[in-house]
């Protein structure tokens, strides 16, 4: 295998393709390397953990197909590492050649046999367009757990709701929807779980792309974008189980409601943050025309500030972890948020005053 | 005056009369806590299950031959813990220094506190008034210049069963330099803490079998029966002579245990497994105590001596083994370990306190469950049989395989 290509064209899709690469490798060591396929006028990068793989591709000059694994790591360091310019890299044996400006290298590869064959997923091509898609992941995938010791909650669903798509996701203490209603990705009644570890990944690549060609199996679904000078495309396994029932978390009325500017509010929220340490809570008291923010943290001081507000209901004081409203903040729409709360230990709602098609569900931190 | 100290509080009867608090009708009845299962197993019994022969750690089997009218309580593990954790506070009111032994004994040191409360018989009466008003239940308490003798004490104050029936306790017991010694040798020599069966037999054969019996023999016979370190300290305990103190300091800090090695360990699985085993020991303490903590230590000496410590607080306290590993092996993960580890430690501190609590939407604490029932089948099993009978499976013995 031989190629010549831009270092600055291949340094994007190659750090693209490597972060889906296992770290460890464990039973197979092979999967710490980067598969490199050059065949036509492609070079295909390749990195999985067998969990999520993504597929990068870009237009170079093949001297000669082949294909190798190379270890990811040191791959993408040697890349990034030289300047801008024609880098070649030739395979030949057990080894690869890298070279770039007077910079050379040789790399050890990687059994190129041993590199598990990865499957497409088999279904219907479905297309989406990307500023939605893109919209939605931003504001639902953060929501979901990273704990892996709750596999269920590490996952996005999406649902098919009134003809459109729905993404749902919560760790437990927030949860976050949205509703895309243009988006017809699967047939009514269907539902499906999907890593949030993969669409952080697909969100970084979306990009300025158009659409999404979305591809969905039994068990795995892949995600095709094509970008400038290639594509990418992203497949992931499905998490299996059933989703918490979310929608009877979402209380049917509220008998508080706080209507506040976005940004006034988050602003403050940031500011008072810096006296929450540890594991204190910001505590919000919410009077008739004002809400008042406040964080105390024991030996090490307390912030205070209030912001303009209207607000119908008691005046009520709840506490929430700071970090958790502001993402729910970040991620509303609009200018103006409403805060919608039942009592200091119940789950709050935060959504555009616009309506609209997103909603945060946030649960309080008690207090003693 | 003299100097009696320590204190040894022993609830009567607590489990079987913290259920009939809440369950009035099991008063005068023969009651049994424990499982009725074919292999349930007696946690406590009431007097007048005992009468009947029923013992603690008896198999519920049994208990039922002897006494076929007991009533069968299942056991409530945290409400004896709450129970517990109420009189502990009460003897804060009086001493910092306490040592919990389990969730219905304590010794106390009162050696600091005579000059507010009065003697030590005094302050005895007072404690045991103050547990009858705070918790509605009754206590015996020993008092003594040693916690052995305290012991003794405190049994001796007890309910005693007769042949005309139950008859109440002294409630407090005091062994003093005028009858310490007629006292401590009346019991046989098992009574003595390091009489197990196989030093029984031993003594046996030596035609020993009271505490009396024992005091006549001269050091050196005991020193070739049982060993210098053994012997030794049985022959000071059948002359009262008990130098162990009050460990209070456990409970006013924090719990730990820590382990160092024979020779530098530098796997690290080798110490993870090494923090399974503290976390156990440190967990079933924790939980023996009626506590729990919300920050999380790791300790590690180097071959250097030097120390590194690394803690971390969580939002709720914690009292399970994998609570307490998980977060311990997160801080292993953080330090670097490339010049060996001579000695490790986890510590639990931040005991009982109640902080902000993130609320979940999901009620999913199904794994919290099974393994705080888990730890108090545990707890269980190692009153009966003792720390060693049940443990974690990772660890076997990993300060053995250090060598690689």
């Amino acid at each position: 295998m031989k190629f010549r290509c831009e270092r600055d064209a291949l340094v994007e899709q190659l750090s693209t393709a490597s972060r889906a690469v296992s770290s460890r490798g464990g039973a197979l060591p092979v999967l710490t390397g980067i598969h490199l396929k050059a065949h036509k006028e492609t070079l295909t990068m390749t990195g999985s953990d067998l969990e999520i793989t993504v597929r990068a591709s870009v237009a170079v000059d093949v001297k000669e197909s082949g294909e190798a694994v190379l270890p990811s790591r040191i791959v993408v360091d040697i890349i990034r590492s030289l300047d801008s310019g024609a880098v070649e890299v030739e395979v030949s044996g057990e080894e690869a050649k890298i070279s770039g400006g007077r910079s050379q290298f040789s790399v050890r590869t990687l059994p190129v046999d041993d590199f598990p064959a990865l499957s497409d997923p088999s279904g219907d091509q479905v297309t989406v367009a990307t500023a939605d898609l893109a919209a939605g992941l931003k504001q639902v995938v953060r929501a979901a757990s990273g704990d892996d010791a709750r596999p269920i909650l590490t996952g996005v669903l999406m649902s098919a709701e009134d003809g459109g798509l729905r993404l749902v996701a919560t760790d437990s203490y927030r949860l976050a929807v949205r509703d895309l209603p243009e988006a017809t990705v699967l047939s009514e009644g269907q539902k499906v779980l999907v890593p949030s570890r993969a669409l952080d990944e697909l969100s970084r690549v979306l990009g300025d792309s158009e659409e999404v060609n979305v591809r969905l199996g039994e068990r795995e679904v892949s995600f095709d974008v094509s970008i400038e000078d290639g594509a990418v495309q992203v497949t992931t396994r499905l998490i299996e189980g059933e989703f918490p029932n979310y929608r009877q978390l979402i209380p049917s009325s509220y008998p508080n409601q706080l209507t506040i500017g976005r940004e006034p509010l988050l602003e403050a929220v940031r500011r008072v943050k810096l006296m929450a340490r540890d594991t204190t809570p910001l505590r919000i008291t919410q009077k008739s025309d004002s809400v008042e923010l406040m964080a105390v943290t024991q030996d090490v001081g307390q912030a205070h500030e209030e912001v303009d507000a209207q607000y119908s209901g008691d005046e009520l004081t709840v506490a929430f972890n700071p970090d958790y409203l502001i993402q729910g903040l970040e991620a509303a729409p609009g200018d103006e948020v409403i805060l919608e709360t039942l009592d200091a230990l119940k789950p709050a709602v935060l959504r555009s005053s616009e309506g609209g098609d997103f909603l945060y569900l946030l649960m309080p931190v008690r207090v003693s | 005056m003299e100097d009696l100290p320590i204190l040894h509080v022993d609830m009567d009867a607590f489990y079987v009369e913290v259920e009939r608090q809440s369950n009035p009708s099991l008063i005068g009845k023969p009651v049994v806590v424990g499982g009725d299962s074919q292999r349930g197993v007696v946690a406590s019994a009431s007097y007048e299950a005992r009468a009947m022969g029923v013992k603690s750690a008896m198999s519920s089997v049994v208990a039922r031959r002897l006494c076929s009218d007991a009533v069968f309580v299942k056991s409530d593990f945290p409400r004896y813990r709450e129970v517990s954790r109420r009189v502990h506070q009460i003897f804060q009111a009086v001493t910092p220094e306490i040592e919990p032994i389990a969730l219905d004994e304590a010794f106390l040191d009162v050696g600091g506190a005579r000059k507010l409360f009065g003697s030590s018989e005094e302050i005895a009466w007072q404690l045991r008034s103050d547990i009858y008003e705070g918790v509605g239940l009754d206590c015996s308490v020993g008092v003594a210049s040693s916690k052995l003798l305290a012991k003794l004490a405190s049994v001796a104050a007890k309910p005693q069963i007769t042949s005309r029936g139950i008859q109440p306790g002294v409630g407090v017991y005091v062994v003093d330099s005028e009858n310490q010694k007629t006292f401590l040798e009346a019991h046989p020599v098992e009574a003595l803490w390091g009489v197990g069966a196989v030093t029984l037999r031993k003594l046996r054969s030596l035609g020993i079998s009271t505490v009396k019996d024992l005091a006549a023999v001269p050091e050196q016979v005991l020193v070739e029966a049982l060993g210098a370190s053994h012997g030794g300290h049985l022959w000071k305990l059948s002359r009262g002579v008990d130098v162990s103190r009050v460990n209070s300091e456990r409970q006013r800090k924090s719990i730990s245990h820590e382990e160092t090695f024979p020779s530098d360990v530098y796997d690290r699985k080798a110490l993870e497994s090494e923090i399974v085993r503290l976390s156990d020991a440190v967990s079933s303490r924790a939980r023996t105590q009626g506590t729990a903590g919300r920050t999380i230590h790791l300790k590690v000496r180097r071959p250097d001596m030097s120390f590194v410590t690394r803690s971390i607080t969580v939002d709720e306290p914690v009292d399970t083994l994998p609570e307490i590993a998980e977060k311990a092996t997160e801080l292993l993960a953080q330090l670097d370990i490339g010049q060996g580890v001579r000695l490790l430690g986890v510590g639990l501190s931040r005991l009982d306190e109640t902080g902000p609590r993130q609320l979940s939407l999901v009620q999913d604490d199904k794994r919290d469950q099974s393994w705080s029932r888990l730890s108090g089948a545990m707890d269980r099993i190692r009153e009966r049989y003792g720390h060693s009978a049940i443990g974690p499976g990772l660890p076997i013995n990993p300060s053995e395989n250090n060598d690689s």
